[in-house]
């Protein structure tokens, strides 16, 4: 004879929930049942762990109470329990009823190292996809009161777990209490990072993300310690932090374990390279097509020379080896690990020696994609390597219309555009965030 | 948000259609000249000359091309028609001028003044008269070994220290000295060499276009010297040692009192004795370089004096003295009345 209460669950589970058990079990002379899913469940285990419960407990009353605190409560937050990967434990008659929290499967890994971002001289650890360890990294590292975390539950379809995190007194007010706003009203599915970006503002056709997304716990730390918002998604093994700023790209907390001179030049380097990326596959065809007359005399001669009897103009050899070289580099990162050295080695022959060769484009030309493609990998962060790349179109097209003249103006309204960036009114260009309280 | 829209699309459609980009010519589309001739023909009209590198063939470095015309403009025109790939004179950094032409004040100015307006051929030019014909120099590269197609260029640009003796006059300062008074130009004169692409011959001292006098490689070098620029690396033989100057600097001190114009200029000079004969001391070297560097200074200054000439530019120095006004008769009235102590004080290092 089964409660209703369970009949009612039972109904909800009944097709197409395979994994969904119901199991009678006998304690102190009396029928309970176990509720769950065994994918998430991990059965056995937990049935042994009631039972040494059992042992201990007077009554079965005594029993739930040591179980949970989660006693007693509607159907419907037994459901949300179940689908939440907990066991639920009612009662033969129904009228008790509990959500432990059971002795899991392990569907998780355990913390490994980071697999986007390679620090040097510093802590290998890296976020995984367990909301709460992430979180529990950060406390463990930043060991202070003032560290703050509210949780957010949002999503239509599933409930998904939003935390934030800043540091009390030193984040401004103004910034945390609009943050909390916009995740509370969030009322759509957050399924990709890209959909908690779009709900800090409109960026629907910007390339740069209100979020910089680090796995390492260092930079995370590092990053509320300079006033901003660090924000976890379960499932997602990134800290994004909040606001992204431009200096994310070119300086990390990694370089400080260096003496000063040396970040200095490692930020000045991912300054050229940043620089680079944006002009100078413009500025190839500039000088080539449309301003030879910059040239020193000898480079005009070496240029020409190079170029003889290429039958592609140059903002057309450009442009084939600039989306030739980003197929490459796309397809190096889908491929698994151990075909992607073979298409690496074919790109770099084919694209490298065979079409110099073939006189298709001139020698120059690859040396300069080379340079962008090592220049491009030189900021921090795969995002932005991506976005800097997608920005060297616009001023790539314009300089081949106006020439150097082009890669001027081309050059100055991507300067506009990144300063026109504001994240809740912090701008993307700024350095760093007032602390709380502080004024000029 | 419409209208805005709208408004971005006609930007982004005129920035299109009226950027004029399909004139644009690749580097190796381009016929790119590096040195042009300017001669007269005998039934007076002109003759350009252009020597245009050969970028595929390892033999020959660079081909000359002429054309004739009435005036360097359709003469240059000519030779933009019947050339295989478009003409793009900006890279044209030397502009030899035949004797034929640099001879002839109207002239002269005349195409200097066409070829600074010329918004194409850069004023940066070097400019340089030679006194052969001017399509020999040009292609006298082509039989000589090791050389680049930019080697006529490269020939006046070899830096102080290392040839104190050659100097390049550039396109601008021609054009400035037709309306200088107070300063006139040298301009180095050349000639197709043996065993060299060229050789240098002195240079030409023109006031307001006109040839006034000829120098040879030493007196040049002492116009270069009291226009305060570097003499470094320049070997004097003395006869009894030879020295070569370390640095050289010149200070000039202009008054007028009573009408009289007196300039003390001091040039200061160090040297390194190279080799001398045996019982030379270093105070008979210095007196020796001393008495010889005044003796030609006056010579020049004699010289220039009589035809009107300031080549050394003194009246540069009197600017603060004499007002802009009087300084347009700078050349017939003041120049004359000119006196100058020149000092030469010797150093060894």
């Amino acid at each position: 004879m089964r409660a209703n209460i369970v009949k009612e669950i039972q109904s909800r589970f009944s097709d197409h929930y395979d994994d969904f058990f119901i199991e009678e079990e006998l304690v102190e002379k009396t029928t309970i049942f176990l509720i769950g899913f065994n994918t998430l469940v991990d059965l056995a285990k937990s049935k042994l762990f009631v039972q040494q419960m059992a042992d201990s407990s007077a009554s079965v009353k005594a029993l739930f109470k040591n179980l949970s605190d989660r006693i007693n409560i509607d159907t419907e937050q037994l459901i949300q329990g179940i689908l939440e990967g907990n066991l639920v434990i009612v009662s033969q008659d129904g009228k008790q009823n509990v959500v432990v929290d059971p002795i899991v499967k392990n569907l998780r890994s355990s913390i490994s190292e980071p697999k986007n971002e390679s620090p040097i001289q510093s802590s290998t650890d890296a976020f995984g996809d367990d909301i709460n360890t992430n979180v529990g990294m950060i406390r463990k590292r930043l060991s202070t009161a003032s560290l703050c975390h509210c949780s957010y539950q949002v999503g239509e379809l599933e409930k998904r777990k939003i935390s934030m995190l800043y540091i009390k007194g030193r984040t401004p007010k103004a910034l945390i209490e609009k943050v909390n706003e916009q995740l509370k009203g969030i009322n759509t599915d957050i399924e990709t990072i890209d959909d908690l970006n779009l709900q800090f503002g409109k960026r629907r056709l910007s390339p740069v993300s209100h979020l910089s997304a680090t796995e390492l716990p260092i930079q995370a730390i590092h990053s509320l310690k300079e006033n901003r918002i660090v924000l976890f998604l379960d499932n997602c093994p990134f800290a994004l932090v909040f606001p992204n700023l431009i200096w994310d790209m070119l300086g990390g907390i990694n370089d400080r374990n260096f003496p000063f001179i040396l970040s200095f030049m490692l930020r000045f380097f991912r300054v050229i390279g940043l620089v680079a990326t944006l002009i100078l596959p413009a500025l190839y065809v500039a000088l080539v097509s449309v301003n030879p007359e910059v040239f020193k005399l000898d480079l005009a001669l070496f240029v020409a020379k190079s170029r003889e009897g290429i039958p592609l103009s140059a903002f057309l050899e450009t442009i084939a080896m600039v989306v030739l070289v980003d197929l490459i580099l796309e397809a190096i990162v889908r491929l698994p690990k151990s075909v992607g050295p073979a298409i690496t080695m074919v790109g770099g022959i084919i694209l490298g020696q065979a079409m110099v060769e073939a006189k298709l484009v001139s020698n120059l030309l690859v040396i300069v994609i080379t340079a962008v493609v090592i220049a491009s990998s030189a900021v921090i962060g795969m995002q932005n390597s991506l976005y800097i790349r997608l920005l060297k179109y616009p001023i790539l097209i314009l300089a081949s219309l106006f020439g150097i003249l082009g890669v001027c103006t081309g050059f100055i309204i991507t300067i506009i555009y990144l300063a026109s960036l504001t994240s809740n009114d912090v701008p993307y260009m700024t350095f760093r965030i007032k602390q709380e309280g502080e004024t000029k | 948000m419409k209208n805005k829209h709208c408004k971005l699309f006609i930007v982004f459609m005129t920035l299109l259609f009226l950027c004029g980009c399909w004139d644009i010519k690749d580097i190796n589309k381009r016929t790119i000249p590096l040195v042009m001739g300017i001669s007269k023909e005998n039934g007076g009209g002109y003759k350009v000359t252009l020597q245009i590198p050969v970028l595929k063939n390892e033999s020959q470095v660079s081909r000359v091309v002429t054309g004739k015309g009435e005036t360097v403009t359709s003469a240059l025109g000519k030779i933009r028609t019947s050339s295989e790939n478009a003409l793009d004179n900006t890279q044209i950094r030397l502009i030899v001028l035949q004797n034929n032409v640099a001879h002839n004040q109207q002239e002269l100015s005349g195409i200097v003044k066409f070829l600074m307006g010329s918004e194409e051929i850069p004023s940066r030019a070097l400019i340089a008269v030679t006194d052969e014909n001017v399509e020999d120099v040009l292609s006298s590269i082509n039989d000589k070994l090791g050389v680049h197609a930019s080697s006529i260029y490269d020939f006046f640009n070899k830096g102080a220290g290392w040839a104190p003796e050659i100097f390049s006059t550039p396109l601008w300062e021609m054009y400035r000295s037709l309306f200088s008074s107070t300063k006139d130009i040298a301009v180095p004169v050349i000639r197709s060499g043996k065993n060299t692409v060229l050789i240098f011959e002195g240079s030409e001292i023109f006031k307001k276009g006109k040839i006034i006098a000829r120098f040879n490689p030493d007196e040049s070098q002492l116009i270069r010297v009291l226009q305060n620029k570097n003499e470094k690396g320049k070997i004097e033989s003395l006869g009894f040692a030879s020295i070569m100057v370390s640095n050289s600097s010149i200070q000039y001190r202009s008054s007028l009192k009573n009408n009289k114009l007196l300039l003390v200029s001091n040039l200061h000079v160090k040297i390194n004795v190279l080799e001398r004969k045996d019982g030379v001391t270093n105070n008979k070297i210095i007196k020796e370089l001393e008495r010889i560097s005044e003796k030609r200074f006056y010579e020049i200054f004699k010289q220039m004096k009589e035809s009107h000439t300031d080549i050394f530019g003194f009246g540069q120095q009197f600017q603060q003295l004499i007002s802009y006004d009087d300084l347009k008769q700078w050349r017939s009235e003041y120049y004359p009345e000119l006196k100058v102590v020149f000092e030469v004080d010797v150093k060894m290092e």
